[in-house]
């Protein structure tokens, strides 16, 4: 009895998944809040070069990218809540699906980019720009990131590398990939909507 | 016992159901005839709400003690003040 309360004690104090990755997440975290700063009191000193420019931004497809990332997160959840019931294939088929989603905000970003790109868009065509480009670009590697860690982690799972009793791995992968979705939430209507 | 502390994935479906209306909420309110600085707020406070399910359902955080309870709060609360009172400023100016 007295080693169930310890272990309670230990399940509550900290995060899931490996202490490291969360070390890692208040590190991108920080970095990701400084930059939302700078925007913002950059903004102070050019408020309608920042509006218009705002304007040439596409809504709905950073709409289809938060409703994408926020249902990936979700099926995380479903994947962390399956192997935890020690159903370790139907883990995997959610981190695909998580994948999927993944996928198809780096397909609507990428097009983005691109359609940027076509009209002349560069980090020094102004100041706003330069933040969207920074901001959107850094956090769009994280995405990629994230989606090669989903993979490891559905690979392993796959494989039957994870149990009821033993699934750090997948926790670990599932907190990275929460921050993704959490640092999107907040540069959304950041960059995208207010003004 | 163990499982007991799990929050269910039942109950992050409602938080996963809520977060999308959410964001449809802000989607919209950049559609309305709100001023910039009610807009600015207005969907800044969707968002940190929004985050603080993340935090608290997706990530697990709501059933943590002690240090790892407050970090994403705090990411959270400081950025979003700073952001909030760099918004106001400009309202101002």
């Amino acid at each position: 009895m007295t080693t169930i309360a310890l272990s309670t004690d230990t399940e509550l104090r900290y995060p899931p998944g490996d202490l490291v990755i969360w070390i890692f997440i208040l590190a991108e975290l920080g970095v990701f809040a400084l930059l939302f700063a700078a925007y913002a009191f950059t903004r102070l000193q050019h408020v309608e070069m920042f509006n218009h420019f705002q304007h040439t931004l596409n809504q709905d497809a950073a709409l289809i990218n938060t409703l994408a990332l926020i249902t990936s997160s979700y099926f995380v959840v479903r994947a962390v809540a399956a192997i935890r019931e020690n159903y370790a294939r139907v883990c995997t088929y959610w981190l695909l699906a998580a994948m999927a989603m993944g996928m198809l905000f780096l397909v609507i970003k990428s097009l983005e980019f691109i359609h940027h790109y076509s009209l002349g868009v560069t980090l020094h065509s102004n100041t706003f720009y330069m933040f969207y480009l920074f901001l959107t670009f850094f956090h769009f590697m994280h995405v990629i990131m994230g989606m090669i860690i989903l993979a490891a982690v559905a690979i392993k799972a796959a494989c039957g590398g994870y149990t009821a009793t033993e699934y750090t791995g997948v926790e670990t992968g599932a907190s990275y990939w929460h921050m993704v979705d959490l640092v999107w939430l907040i540069l959304f209507p950041l960059v995208y909507v207010m003004r | 016992m163990e499982k007991r502390l799990f929050i269910g994935f039942r109950y992050c479906t409602w938080v996963w159901l809520s977060m999308m209306i959410l964001t449809l909420a802000t989607r919209l309110a950049g559609n309305t005839g709100l001023s910039g600085l009610s807009l600015s707020l207005t969907v800044l406070g969707i968002a940190l709400i929004k985050g603080h399910l993340i935090g608290d359902y997706f990530m697990g955080l709501r059933r943590l003690r002690g240090f790892w309870r407050w970090p994403v709060t705090l990411w959270l609360t400081i950025p979003g003040g700073l952001v909030a009172t760099a918004f106001i400023l400009a309202a101002q100016s």
